[in-house]
């Protein structure tokens, strides 16, 4: 049969099977078994090695409902990713506009704009927390001396501006990325609708939300979905930043599944962890692509 | 795109350790392979493309196939070193150098890692069947790894003259009588103090306080550091805890460990006494929830601390970045009235059951196990010695370390139990919810000692 099927595919068709082959067996190895492994395990006893020695049916997921340290985290997770995406959707469209407008230096200042994004993720993490570092770091070095803020906060030392610290790294990391897509989005309106507009009498603000919003809405919408799961599952910056700190108040789902993995060595549950975080991403990703392509079309 | 760049980061990390470790995999290069632009306009067509085709692939496989070469040859030992400072790879290094030349056909490949992410990334390569064939691990560790049944008893691997050579504090990584890690790191923890601002050394807790206070008097000095931000180790609730003769656990009739005690008075009054430090007498830095022992130290090199509770290995980090600072070292403050224990720590170094060339092991071992090397580790990370000979060496009859090795015969370790790294981060967050005056100190150690039961399986 195989071979039959074989047979009939053309030589350009089985060079194309032939050069696929490879990468579907690094996905399958690298991919599906790792997710399939880690749903399988979810529903797992796992000894301290992550080896199943029987399984508990719905029992991880029970234990992290009645959890609740994990509801919080879970909540927390939801405020950490509205808040983070629609400020870097909101400042990054801003960034656009003022990187889209002629100017001397704008070249010099898109290039300046793109250093927090480029830098590696966890050296930008780990510069930003000595920068918060109340007896050392710049930040609050800068705040007093300047007297803007006499009595800045120990950032890092306090739930609260801990977690608006961390978010604010978050932001500073992810901004550009807006910046620059949305740019280029900006720069694929052409010119000429603009003119109608203004020929038409429309004013700045109009000629924002008429031509420029609904150009740029696919850009938007897909740059916000992508930035949804980015910081859903943003690891570097509060595991460095703070370790979760203090007292897990910074701690969203995707470290408190590492701890829970690899500190405490509980794989079971952190595998209904990664579960619950690949079910609600996937969710929220499938509702959003359907309402996006039903009004596209 | 992000876990692109993340994912590629980790890679390259990856290749940086196989490099290190002498046995990188590489590809052939592309343009040996005649991947060359301009080849394929040369000869045209799709014979050609077949050609890079299949030379590509064969490339992949060859790289596939290179894989489990990775640490083979005739004998290996491949080490993971916990980084205790700046210097320790070019000790280790220096070291293999000398092994391989002494031991032809036994190569050591070095992987230093930082403490604090260490105990992760052993787990991670133990679940993934990397384990390496020795490690450098906090004894407390031990019972842990040794649960998963990774472990090789050290008694049956080295013979009794290496055991022998230990002095007793030392040999902590004893289960059910067996001895499953050689210590390599011995350190109690003792006070530090600034001889300009603090003049009689403090040895009770009431006495640390008016010290504390009257150095506090000094601009820009805070009197003690305490830090609040979780760290590789439960510092600085243990010194308090133990210099009030108190434990983690109840100990039960066969030496196993029962209930969380934390929250009875000892434990209590242990972390009441830091919360007042920090928040009644304000005789700490201010921003106790930001600092973990490693920015705790430099506050004290940046002079800003007047008293500090560290290790021995703090002594040569204050003379090699503040040189001139007057400093002298006393036992750790106990609170009057209590007996005077410290805390002591041992890191051991374990040899994993996976391991394939115990003889070169064994080897190696024993050439990093002599008086010189020994002296020399201890002398550059601020150890006490481990071994009875090392410790008769002139160097460490000093008064720098009169006050470590005085506190020896009676101080503490921590307890070997398989769940001490969920009981160390319930704890911390306890301490850290207190000291951030979030909850009472009574309510957040009650807390604790609930969630560590629970976590032991004790009801």
């Amino acid at each position: 049969m195989i071979a039959r099927a074989a047979s009939r595919l053309t030589a350009e068709e089985r060079l194309a099977y032939l050069l696929l082959g490879p990468a579907l067996l690094l996905m399958a190895a690298l991919i599906f078994y790792p997710v399939g492994a880690t749903i399988v395990t979810a529903f797992g006893a796992t000894d301290k090695l992550g080896r199943i020695s029987g399984f508990v049916g719905w029992g991880n997921f029970r234990a992290l409902g009645a959890d609740p340290a994990f509801w919080q985290i879970f909540r927390r997770t939801f405020l950490w990713t509205a808040l983070g995406v629609t400020v870097k959707t909101t400042a990054g469209l801003g960034l656009a506009l003022l990187l889209n407008l002629p100017f001397r230096g704008r070249k010099v200042a898109r290039m300046l704009t793109v250093i927090p994004w480029a830098i590696p993720y966890p050296i930008s993490a780990i510069v930003w927390q000595w920068t918060y570092n109340s007896q050392f770091g710049l930040l609050n070095q800068f705040l007093t001396t300047t007297g803007l803020w006499p009595h800045p906060p120990a950032w890092l030392a306090e739930p609260r501006s801990a977690f608006a610290a961390t978010m604010a790294v978050d932001i500073w990391i992810g901004l550009p990325f807006f910046a620059l897509v949305f740019l280029a989005g900006l720069q694929a309106i052409s010119p000429e609708y603009y003119e109608a507009a203004a020929i038409d009498g429309a004013g700045a603000g109009a000629r924002f939300a008429a031509v420029t919003l609904p150009f740029l809405r696919p850009v938007i919408v897909m740059g916000s979905l992508l930035s949804v799961i980015w910081t859903f599952n943003d690891f570097s910056v509060p595991y460095i930043v703070t370790k979760g700190g203090p007292m897990n108040t910074t701690d969203i789902l995707v470290t408190h599944m590492y701890k829970t993995a690899f500190q405490f060595l509980d794989f079971g549950p952190a595998s209904a962890i990664a579960v619950i975080t690949f079910v609600t991403l996937l969710a929220f990703s499938v509702v959003y692509a359907r309402l996006y392509f039903r009004e596209v079309v | 795109m992000k876990e692109t760049r993340s994912g590629a980061a980790e890679l390259t990390h990856d290749f940086v350790e196989l490099s290190e470790a002498g046995a990188a995999v590489r590809l052939p290069a592309a343009s040996a392979l005649g991947l060359r632009r301009g080849h394929e306009t040369e000869e045209g067509g799709e014979g050609m493309r077949r050609k890079v085709a299949l030379a590509a692939i064969a490339a992949l496989c060859t790289g596939l196939l290179a894989l489990p070469a990775r640490g083979g040859g005739a004998a290996s030992v491949r080490a993971v070193w916990m980084e205790y400072d700046a210097r320790y790879n070019t000790f280790w290094q220096q070291l293999k150098k000398e092994f391989e030349a002494a031991n032809p056909g036994i190569t050591v490949d070095n992987v230093v890692v930082p403490w604090n992410e260490g105990h992760d990334r052993l787990v991670t390569w133990i679940a993934g069947n990397q384990a390496p064939d020795i490690a450098i691990v906090g004894t407390r560790w031990i019972i842990e790894f040794n649960k998963m049944g990774v472990v090789q008893p050290a008694d049956t691997l080295l013979p009794k003259a290496f055991i022998d050579k230990f002095i007793q504090p030392a040999l902590e990584a004893r289960i059910n009588g067996r001895l499953y890690g050689v210590p390599v790191a011995l350190s109690a923890r003792s006070l530090y103090y600034r001889t300009d601002l603090v003049k009689t050394p403090p040895q009770t807790w009431q006495e640390l306080l008016a010290a504390a206070r009257e150095a506090s008097k000094s601009p820009g000095v805070y009197g003690i550091g305490v830090s609040g931000k979780k760290f590789a180790e439960l510092t600085e609730y243990v010194y308090y805890l133990y210099g009030n003769g108190g434990d983690f656990f109840v100990t039960n009739p066969d030496g196993s460990y029962g209930r969380c005690r934390v929250n009875d008075a000892a434990g209590v009054d242990a972390l009441r006494f830091m919360v007042d430090l920090v928040n009644k007498d304000k005789v700490t830095e201010p921003n106790v929830g930001e600092n973990d022992r490693g920015t705790l130290q430099d506050l004290f090199l940046a002079g800003k601390l007047a008293m500090i509770e560290t290790g021995p290995w703090f002594g040569g980090m204050i003379q090699e970045r503040a040189k001139t600072m007057p400093f002298a070292v006393a036992p750790m403050p106990h609170n009057q009235g209590k007996p005077q224990q410290t805390l002591l720590v041992t890191d051991s170094i374990i040899v994993f059951k996976s391991a394939k060339n115990t003889d070169a092991v064994v080897k190696f071992l024993e050439y990093a196990y002599r008086d010189g090397p020994r002296l020399e580790f201890d002398k550059d990370f601020g150890m006490l010695p481990t071994e009875k000979s090392v410790a008769r060496d002139a160097y460490f009859q000093t008064a720098f370390y009169k006050p470590f090795i005085q506190q020896l015969p009676t101080a503490k370790p921590w307890p070997l139990t398989a769940d001490w790294s969920k009981v160390e981060d319930v704890m911390w967050d306890a301490v850290t919810a207190a000291l951030l005056n979030t909850k009472s100190a009574k309510a957040a150690l009650d807390g604790a000692c609930r969630e560590i039961d629970a976590a032991r399986g004790i009801k």
